[in-house]
């Protein structure tokens, strides 16, 4: 768990309301308006160990225009989108479109690599170039880009267990086939981000 | 008057002394509403059978008065100044000529579990719906009761008021003016699957700990959790379970933070050792309660955290659970260990009747107080408050509902 | 005075198990006044037409029932105003709660019937007291929104209506008020001010007189008789009313106040203002806020919650409506210009009910709510800075370049009334001038199941006047109010009392010959209702009276009774009981119990078939504080060995209806025990307990916890005597 800075500091931390305006405009933003700080989003994730901030903290940090914590937090990649929180947000938030929303901005707009900001990149180069996920090749992409081929050679090593047993029962295939039709749903991807104001 | 509970006995009260006749129809079998099962009253800590002995005793005396309880309300039609009231009357298997003398509960063989302590204890099927009932009358469950081939009780009873044959009755009874004052219901935690409502044994309701603070209640007055009937060492109260909830009751119920302060206090005089803890979004003690906040705040040592819990565990083997809270001046997530939770549950609005124009029904299904000429609503059935405000909008429903006669000329 | 009391034993419910009926035959028939007998085990029931018919062929002009408690089929057993009712608690307080067969039980019930017998041939039928030609009209004294409604919906249900405002417009607080906060579901939305109708309607209404620019010079008289003196610029008016609504409102707290809060920096920056002032600049803008040190349009925007509410050095309390208002004050800004920046400091954000739709529009249109103590403000050249202990970040936190800064202050009683100063009915009582102040100034009821109950008979507060309250409040509460005072005058012209002995046509009356201007009647009564003439001589103004019976318990000559209670009457009660000479050792224990408390937990012990010694012998009394002296004297001279009060909680929670009977009869006690002394007996025999009504369970252990302390006294030593 990250502390603020300015936290404790002889700084106080200055509120700026550009960047919550920002995010207030993306799709589905303007729910972040009605978060009351209640707290629940921040105990329900399961990866709020993970986590520099909880999701309620990061809702706090927008609000006072903290850019520069929200982006670099790990927050927004770390979310697994299991949807707990948006289930249980007593303010009814999307939370967790919230953070896809999120990581969409940084890429977009954050010209910097986040470490943790891999595995989204990989899930959406499969499902670019497959059309469909497999777990092999999103996990094999993530590895690569955090590590290069050594790092993916040794974490694969490290994960030959668990893969062998997936394998065993059936719930992994190595190279899954592409999609039938493949150029037509990357239309449609290209079409929505588009529609969305994330021209690729 | 529709509701026999607090706003609706004032309204009935108050227009009977201001020269009015007054009915008053009430589906359970006695009088007195939610606030009877109450221990005791923020912030004063005094019993609200108090202010209802009081209010019976007006009420007893009043001849302008009458009433009928095991009486639902289940339509109302026409409009001011000659409305039909649709009544289902349910059999109680006891006439109005019971003395309260308790021969026929003495006799019963039959059992159930007492919807007044929340199903915490269990009475004969023929029972007395509480020590404090108003009227003072045995009343029998047709669910428990094993039917005229038992019989017992019809034996035993010396004035012969028991009728197991009774049957179920609708009446249309004609009025100038209604008040509906159908109050509320506790919410249901059972809905509020991450705080284990309904399936952790001492995960309870407040209404729970007020019935079981209570003398009369099914513990006598002590405070045991449910899973062993011991005194807890520690006890939480969880705010808002279900209340300002999108996926629950929209609205703020008002009076849950100075409920939970409420029962600290007493909580405190029975456990003195007990570790007290709150969590709360914001104390909404208003106005005057601000004092009764800083009282309990000081006298009771509680601890209260801004947070609201994500998650309750239960420990299966010990029965504990673990409250699981953001501190946000660190942002780190606590897990901490209790003996009992209470959860703060809010009010709920009671279903309406029939005949009720569905446009008076507010987007949290409270009604307005003024529905249609001749036919307003008071307490809680128009928005959660508590009891000083839920008396007065009371007298004032009473006084609209008297308005139309003044302009016959009743009134000068 | 009853001379033919018909006798009625019932046998139901258990007693005929418990009691042996020869004995209690035998007690009736001692008496002479008794002129008939009868019994039954359905006296409620069956037998019911039994005493009505002996009522209705006259055999007999009082009833004496030994059945089960007074509380208890009160309608069955009424048989008109003219035929004295007594009944002998023979169920809950004998049967229920003592042995069977015993020789003490069955004296305790013997005891019991003579002490009622005692009690219906010294009763005389009360005559309601009414007056000649009372006054319907109701007084309505402010005319914000609390007076105006009051005042509307009395005029509707048809009663004459009187509404003085000191201003010359009506409206209140509300004039100075662009918009309201929500008024209606789904309490989302603000709502437009609602006086300029209310006022239009109120002038216009045929029934309701209006006196703006007026203030009250004198009220005298009470209930259904008031003589109110309205002073309108030079004239002096008089008009007769019969009850009376303040609904005087409250004021803002003193800005100047707020300086000493340096945090706050008020006083420092013409843009650093209070919410009234932000309320002022929205009405005269039409709803744009200019700034005040230059008129330049609110960009941005601070609102501090709380500023001297909350806080022990300025108003301990909350105000209530100073979180919604600032929602609606930041709405003001935001929605015209949704690009505004607003920041709302609060501690915690009070939008109690279904407000809590409005705080969520509010911060949809975009307010920043910031969760924390606000420890700087600071105006620098023009641009305003915030600084706080922000909870949410959980560290400091700073807001700069404000245009503004809005401090939301709390409510204060009594200022549009011309403040507690001032006075706004200058009453002419004995007990001050004003309703009296419960708390911080504020005239509260005490009650919470009776917010209506007031210590000035016939006058209720309504709204803020009463405590800081929200709008929506004040609608139902003025309405609620003006339906006590129609009651009020209803019921003072049948010569009724009102809550809580309401229905009661009995009333004090003084025996002035005896009297010797001790003055303890007039200041002891409790609502005023006894004033001095200029002799010193109490003069009663029996339409304020509550029946509480103070006053005959204050006075040391006795000269004060009613038909159906009085001094002499509970000493002949008190000489009804026989008591068993020294060496018999059976104790006998006295016990006064207030009627609305403690003799209902005696009931309940009963029921709850909790048992304890039976010496102790009941009288209720309407309310401990008519508790005299005299009795106590006369128990101990009888040879009683204790006596016992049971009364009412005291201190600040107190839950007297008759404000402080329990302390009066405390202070009365430690006066008797000089006499005891005298009389050679322990202060120890004479105890006060405080009993609630759920604290049934604990009259076993309060009852034989006495007779125990008693019994270690010894006897006393007057029997006999
Ligand atoms: C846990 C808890 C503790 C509380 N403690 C306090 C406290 O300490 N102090 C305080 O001031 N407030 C307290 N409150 C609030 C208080 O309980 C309410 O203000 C009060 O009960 C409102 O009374 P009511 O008459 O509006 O409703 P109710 O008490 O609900 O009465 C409504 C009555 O109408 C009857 N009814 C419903 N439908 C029909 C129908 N169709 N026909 C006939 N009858 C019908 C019901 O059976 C019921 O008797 C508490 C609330 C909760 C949740
Ligand atoms: S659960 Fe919802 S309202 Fe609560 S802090 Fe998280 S986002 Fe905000
Ligand atoms: S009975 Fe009570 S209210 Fe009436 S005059 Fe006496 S003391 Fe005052």
């Amino acid at each position: 768990m990250k502390t603020l800075k300015g936290a404790g500091a002889a700084q106080p931390l200055l509120y700026d309301c550009g960047f919550a305006r920002e995010i207030y405009a993306l799709e589905g933003g303007a729910q972040l308006k009605r978060c009351m700080q209640c707290g629940v989003c921040a105990v329900s994730c399961p990866s709020r160990q993970e986590m520099d901030y909880t999701p309620r903290r990061l809702f706090s940090l927008i609000r006072a225009g903290r850019k520069e914590e929200v982006l670099d937090a790990n927050t927004i990649w770390v979310c697994t989108s299991c949807c707990t929180c948006r289930v249980r947000c007593p303010r009814g938030i999307d939370i967790l479109g919230l953070m896809h929303e999120l990581q969409f901005y940084y890429l977009r707009s954050w010209f910097k690599v986040h470490s943790r900001a891999s595995f989204q990149q990989a899930f959406w180069q499969e499902l670019r170039e497959r059309g469909r996920i497999g777990e092999a090749g999103v996990m094999l992409r993530c590895w690569l880009k955090e590590g290069g081929l050594t790092g993916a050679v040794l974490k694969s090593l490290e994960m030959k267990g668990t893969g062998l047993r997936l394998l065993r029962r059936g719930r992994l295939r190595l190279i899954p086939p592409k999609i039938e039709g493949l150029t037509g749903l990357n239309k449609i991807i290209d079409k929505a981000l588009a529609q969305q104001g994330y021209a690729e | 008057m529709v509701g026999g509970g607090i706003s609706g006995l004032t309204a009935a009260v108050e227009a009977a002394e201001a020269g009015f006749d007054v009915l008053l129809l009430e589906k359970k079998p006695g009088l007195g509403g939610r606030v009877a099962q109450l221990n005791l009253y923020f912030p004063k800590l005094c019993s609200p059978n108090c202010g209802l002995e009081i209010i019976f005793k007006r009420l007893a005396a009043n001849s302008r008065f009458r009433f009928l309880t095991s009486a639902e309300v289940i339509a109302v039609s026409g409009g001011e100044g000659s409305f039909e009231v649709v009544v289902n009357l349910k059999p109680t298997f006891v006439k109005e000529n019971c003395t309260g003398c308790g021969r026929c509960a003495e006799v019963c063989p039959a059992e159930r579990p007492n919807a007044f302590n929340f199903g915490f204890d269990r009475t004969k099927a023929a029972y007395l719906p509480h020590r404090l009932a108003f009227p003072y009358r045995y009343v029998i469950d047709g669910e428990a009761c094993r039917g005229p081939s038992c019989a017992r009780c019809t034996a035993a009873c010396p004035y012969g008021a028991i009728d197991l044959e009774m049957e179920a009755r609708t009446l249309i009874l004609k009025a100038g003016s209604v008040i509906w004052a159908a109050g509320w219901e506790p919410y249901d935690t059972a809905r509020l699957g991450n705080y284990g409502g309904g399936r952790y044994p001492n995960v309870i309701t407040n209404m729970v700990l007020e019935r079981m603070a209570s003398p009369g209640g099914p513990t006598s007055g002590k405070i045991l959790r449910p899973s062993d009937r011991r005194e807890p060492a520690s006890i939480a109260f969880v705010q808002c379970a279900g209340s300002r909830d999108e996926n629950h009751l929209r609205t703020c119920s008002g009076v849950c933070c100075l409920v939970s302060l409420k029962q600290a206090a007493y909580v405190r005089e029975c456990c003195p050792e007990a570790r007290l803890a709150m969590f709360y979004i914001d104390i909404r003690a208003r106005g005057f309660y601000e004092d009764f906040y800083a009282r309990v705040r000081e006298g009771t040592g509680i601890e209260l955290t801004k947070g609201k819990p994500g998650e309750i565990r239960e420990d299966p083997a010990t029965g504990n659970l673990l409250v699981l809270v953001e501190n946000q001046l660190n942002g780190r997530v606590l897990e901490e260990n209790f003996e009992l939770v209470v959860l703060a549950a809010g009010m709920a609005p009671s279903a309406l009747c029939a005949g009720l124009p569905a446009s008076a029904r507010d987007r949290d299904g409270f009604v307005s107080p003024v529905l249609a000429p001749g036919f307003y609503a008071a307490g809680c059935a128009t928005r959660p408050m508590e009891v000083a405000p839920a008396v007065r909008s009371g007298a004032a429903a009473a006084l609209r509902a008297v308005q139309w006669l003044g302009r016959r000329g009743h009134g000068r | 005075m009853a001379a033919k009391i018909g006798v009625y034993l019932c046998s139901g419910c258990g007693i005929g198990e418990v009691l042996d009926p020869a004995g209690l035959l035998q007690v009736a028939e001692d008496d002479r006044r008794v002129a008939l007998v009868r019994e039954s085990d359905f006296f409620c029931g069956q037998d019911a037409g039994l005493i009505q018919g002996d009522v209705t062929d006259r055999v007999v002009d009082a009833v004496v029932l030994a059945a089960c408690s007074p509380r208890f089929y009160v309608k069955v057993f009424d048989y008109g105003p003219g035929l004295p009712v007594v009944r002998v608690n023979l169920r809950e307080q004998v049967a229920w709660c003592h042995e069977s067969g015993s020789e003490d039980t069955q004296m305790l019930a013997e005891d019991a019937l003579r002490m009622a017998l005692a009690r219906a041939g010294g009763s005389a039928v009360p005559e309601p007291f009414r007056l000649e030609n009372p006054s319907r009209a109701i007084l309505v004294v402010g005319g914000g929104l609390a007076g105006l409604t009051a005042a509307l919906e009395a005029a509707r249900a048809a009663y004459r209506v009187i509404l003085v405002e000191r201003e010359n417009s009506l409206g209140g607080w509300l004039r100075n008020v662009y918009r309201c906060a929500p008024l209606r579901p789904p309490y989302a939305e603000s709502a437009e001010n609602p006086f300029h109708l209310l006022s239009r309607e109120v002038e216009s209404h045929p029934g309701i007189v209006v006196y703006r620019g007026a203030s009250i010079e004198r009220t005298a008289g009470g209930p259904g008789q008031f003589d109110v003196t309205v002073r309108q610029g030079e004239r002096l008016l008089k008009e007769r009313v019969g009850s009376i609504i303040v609904a005087t409102g409250a004021g803002a707290y003193d800005p100047a106040k707020l300086t000493r809060l340096k945090n706050l920096a008020y006083g420092t920056s013409p843009n650093i203002i209070v919410s009234s002032k932000f309320e002022e600049l929205a009405l005269r803008g039409g709803g744009r806020v200019a700034r005040p040190s230059d008129g330049r349009e609110v960009r941005r925007a601070a609102f501090i919650q709380c500023a001297g509410s909350r806080d022990p050095e300025h108003l301990p309390y909350c105000s209530a409506a100073c979180c919604v208002e600032t929602l609606k004050q930041a709405q003001y800004l935001l929605e015209p210009d949704p690009d505004c920046t607003v920041f709302i400091y609060y501690r915690d954000l009070r939008a109690n009910g279904q407000y809590e739709h409005f705080y969520k529009k509010v911060q949809e249109e975009g307010a920043v709510f910031i969760q924390g103590e606000v420890v700087h403000v600071a105006d620098r050249g023009g641009s305003l800075s915030v600084e706080a202990d922000d909870l949410s970040l959980g560290c400091r936190s700073r807001v700069e370049g404000l245009d503004l800064v809005v401090l939301a202050t709390g409510m204060i009683p009594d200022v549009a009334g011309g403040g507690p100063e001032q006075g706004a009915l200058k009453l002419d009582y004995r007990q001050g001038p004003e309703l009296p102040a419960l708390k911080y100034g504020f005239p509260d009821s005490h009650f919470i199941c009776f917010p209506y109950e007031t210590r000035r008979t016939g006058i209720y507060a309504a709204g803020s006047v009463r405590e800081p309250m929200d709008l929506v409040t004040t609608l139902e509460d003025a309405a609620g109010a003006a339906l006590k005072a129609i009651q009020c005058v209803e019921m003072t012209a049948r010569g009724q009392a009102v809550h809580p002995r309401a229905l009661d046509v009995s009333y004090p009356e003084f025996n002035m010959s005896r009297c010797t201007q001790c003055k303890r009647c007039t200041e002891e009564c409790p609502f005023g209702a006894i004033n001095e003439d200029a002799g010193s001589n109490p003069l009663p103004q029996i339409t304020r009276c509550r029946r509480c019976g103070t006053c005959l318990g204050a006075c040391p000559e006795r000269i004060v009774s009613f038909k159906d209670y009085s001094v002499a009457l509970i000493s002949s009660m008190i000489k009804a009981i026989e008591v068993p000479d020294g060496d018999e050792e059976k104790l006998r224990v006295l016990v006064f119990a207030c009627e609305n408390d403690a003799y209902p937990a005696l009931d309940l012990a009963g029921a709850a078939g909790l048992k304890y010694n039976a010496w102790v012998r009941i009288i209720p009394l309407r309310c401990l504080g008519s508790l005299n002296p005299v009795w106590i004297a006369d128990a101990m001279s009888r040879g009683i060995d204790g006596v016992l009060l049971m009364g009412c909680r005291q201190g600040e929670d107190y839950q007297c209806h008759f404000i402080n009977g329990s302390e009066l009869a405390r202070t009365r006690i430690m006066n008797v025990s000089e006499t005891l002394d005298r009389m050679g007996l322990e202060a120890g025999r004479i105890k006060m307990v405080e009993v609630e009504i759920i604290d049934y369970t604990k009259i076993p252990a309060i009852l034989d916890g006495f007779a125990d302390e008693l019994a270690a006294l010894g006897p006393n030593p007057l029997k006999g005597f």
